[in-house]
């Protein structure tokens, strides 16, 4: 009877062994079975986007190359907040995959600090594709000091698409400055029209008109000596970013905080408000609209004495990719180059505008607002306004996002925002 | 044989779910309570700051206000959840027909997805376009409540709470129909006798008689209510501003978006102490009761 008990125990114990055994063994597993190589790219990207089928096609053709020896293994998950909780429980799990997605944000330095990123622009220079991107989209990628460890996929420019018929009908011109886009929206308020629809449920659209007037008065130094405890949000410029926020959000589509990005944009589409600040990533919404004659688009308008340009504005490169030091060997990097050689003519055959330059395949016709907006590329300015989420430590930017739409939405005066703001930057300044 | 009288084997047989009950609930409960003690921000070596998170925690103005949140949402959750349920459940023992019918729609609602609530109601709550509450507000003439349900900080903590509760009210209905139509009909039969009415029928006996259940399902409940996370997370993700915040959006925001997980499982230790406490005084309030 006893030994019986014993050895049912035991059996037990030794299924629960098995179990855990299996567990550590599949998570320690990096794939080099028989002799194939697995390389994992965790990313961020949307599904059966442009770039997500353009670095597909690029890696089948690298696999088929390589005899099926290399594979590159996709783990997507498109929405940004749950990726990056995904992304820093397999970090802090000790589990980072080989390729990631990431942003040149305060975590990514962390990482980088803990010797666990790749030098990107190293790694460009030492291969003589340094000079093959355009120089704004490898500076988006730079931290503060210049070093780059995150590879740009994208290159976009964010401007204000407007309805031109509303417009029309109501004797307005494209705003050039600041004050004259208050009064755009002041005379469509007025006529009981909604001036700018907004997506607030993602957040950091409504965090980009923040910035926009210290990006105009000062750059982006307002940003970068904010996050470093130099600056303070209740200085004059911190109030008066605060303050247009509360100016601008009146404007805002009733309920903009619980409005998201599809229905902000089919509104804007829809006729229903009258201006809508996106990116060239929609442009295929847009085409169509635009080739109508009915919309058209401006950028950030100024302000009298600025710092910056009407040819400078918010342009990005999007989230980068990165690589871990760990397992960078020289089949990733292989890969990789294999992936800069061929990514810029795909990526551009799609309709898209790459980081890479690259001449335009003469086999797709592009659109007259592709050309147009490539054009702007082109004749982009020395600065640019790079998004403050990238800049500021995790925490103050949810403080910022979170409270963001009471301001906007006059429910939190511009004074308890801004000593929010400071209260968290020195929490968290290091 | 007497296999089943052993003490001992009752021990193996218990053993595999105790030990995923350990794996399972007990370990990352131990996990949490030890990071509670540490700085950390999920890259390199975590650094011990004694009782400094539970300080810092005490101090902070968001966590009074998810504190409070959580409150107002547990009031709405369980007067809905328990008072509906029990509601429906009584009306239901009068019914004769169709019993089963009426069972299964209310229950319906508990086994739709998470997601798939948040977006109906998310969409019922809408301005643009116009969702079904506003449209009703409308054409009964009540213009002047059409709103923004969930930017509107006024409206918002209610929005996020009601269909949570809207949710599990089918549940508790047939938990509690269960509880009551399982009675000996004798007892109030004799009382119907002796002259008592429907109501002192439903109140004097019936209620007491199934007190047991009102245990279990208040603790399901309140404790359900006090982790609330999902469809408030979903619809507003404690916007806008803190408005909605929830002690566990707050403790998820705090770990998982500000990386500090440290501070982040202090408030989840708050959460689990919180919770047993609640369960010991409704043990305490039920079994007092049991003694007069």
């Amino acid at each position: 009877m006893k030994k019986k008990m014993i050895s049912m125990l035991l059996a037990v114990s030794m299924v629960a062994a098995l179990a855990t055994g299996c567990g550590s063994g599949e998570s320690q597993d990096n794939g080099s079975k028989d002799d194939v190589t697995t390389i994992k790219w965790f990313t961020s990207r949307p599904v059966d986007g442009a770039i997500d089928q353009t670095v597909r096609e690029i890696a089948d053709d690298y696999s088929k190359e390589k005899g099926g020896k290399v594979v590159v293994e996709f783990e997507t998950t498109a929405d940004r907040p749950s990726y990056l909780q995904k992304l820093k429980t397999l970090i802090a799990g000790g589990n980072m995959p080989d390729i990631i997605d990431i942003d040149a944000d305060p975590y990514c330095q962390e990482l980088v600090d803990a010797g666990m990123l790749v030098d990107v622009k190293k790694f460009l220079q030492d291969n003589d594709k340094y000079d093959d991107f355009y120089p704004t989209a490898l500076r988006y990628q730079e931290f503060t000091d210049g070093s780059m460890y995150t590879l740009p996929l994208e290159y976009n420019v964010e401007m204000t698409w407007y309805n031109k018929e509303i417009f029309d009908q109501y004797g307005l011109a494209v705003p050039k400055t600041m004050d004259e886009w208050l009064d755009v929206c002041k005379t469509l308020k007025d006529n009981g029209i909604t001036p700018i629809s907004v997506d607030g449920v993602d957040r950091w659209p409504v965090q980009r008109y923040l910035a926009m007037m210290p990006f105009r008065e000062t750059g982006n130094d307002f940003i970068i000596g904010l996050r470093d405890g130099k600056e303070k949000m209740s200085s004059q410029t911190g109030k008066e970013a605060a303050e247009f926020m509360q100016e601008i959000g009146q404007y805002f589509n009733d309920g903009f905080a619980a409005t998201d990005y599809a229905t902000a944009q089919s509104m804007f589409l829809d006729g229903k408000s009258a201006m809508y600040y996106i990116g060239n990533w929609e442009i295929a919404a847009m085409q169509d609209a635009y080739d109508a004659g009915k919309i058209d688009y401006f950028y950030l308008p100024t302000i009298e004495n600025g710092k910056t340009q009407a040819n400078e504005f918010c342009v990005n490169s999007g989230i980068g990719m990165a690589f871990n030091s760990e397992t960078f060997d020289s089949k990733t990097k292989d890969f990789v180059l294999y992936l800069l050689d061929n990514y810029g003519e795909i990526y551009a055959s799609k309709q898209q505008i790459s980081p890479i330059k690259t001449e335009l395949p003469s086999d797709v016709e592009f659109s007259d607002l592709y050309m147009r907006i490539r054009d702007d590329i082109e004749n982009l300015g020395e600065n640019f306004l790079k998004p403050w989420d990238t800049y500021l430590d995790a925490d103050t930017n949810t403080t910022m996002q979170d409270n963001l739409l009471l301001l906007a939405s006059g429910e939190l005066s511009v004074d308890e925002f801004c000593n929010m703001i400071d209260e968290s930057i020195a929490a968290n300044v290091k | 044989m007497g296999v089943i009288k052993s003490k001992k084997w009752f021990l193996a047989f218990l053993l595999p779910g105790l030990l995923f009950y350990i794996l399972a609930v007990f370990y990352p409960i131990e996990e949490s309570l030890r990071l509670s003690f540490m700085d950390w921000g999920g890259i390199g070596e975590k650094k011990f700051v004694g009782f400094q998170n539970y300080i810092d925690m005490f101090h902070d103005k968001v966590f009074y206000e998810s504190f409070l949140n959580n409150l107002i949402y547990l009031v709405i959750v369980v007067v809905m959840q328990l008072g509906i349920g029990l509601l429906f459940a009584i009306l239901l023992t009068y019914m004769t027909k169709r019993v089963t019918l009426v069972k299964t729609l209310y229950y319906v609602p508990c086994i739709i997805t998470t997601v798939a609530i948040a977006q109906l109601f998310r969409s019922m709550y809408a301005t643009e376009p116009m969702g079904l509450l506003n449209q009703f507000l409308q054409s009964v003439g009540l213009d002047q409540f059409v709103t923004s349900w969930l930017a509107d900080i006024h409206t918002a903590l209610g929005a996020v709470s009601f269909p949570e509760g809207w949710r599990f009210t089918g549940m508790y209905m047939v938990i509690f129909y269960a509880a009551l139509v399982s009675l000996d009909p004798s007892v109030y039969e004799a009382a119907k006798v002796d002259g008592a009415s429907e109501l002192q029928i439903l109140f004097r006996i019936k209620i007491p008689l199934i007190k047991d259940i009102f245990l279990l399902t208040l603790t399901m409940c309140l404790t359900g209510a006090l982790r609330g996370f999902d469809i408030p997370f979903l619809l507003t993700n404690g916007g806008p501003g803190n408005t909605t915040e929830l002690l566990s959006t707050y403790m998820y925001k705090k770990a998982f978006s500000s990386n500090q997980y440290g501070y982040g499982s202090t408030v989840a230790v708050f959460i689990i102490l919180e919770s047993i406490l609640v369960v010991f005084i409704l043990r305490k309030i039920f079994s007092e009761k049991e003694k007069k």
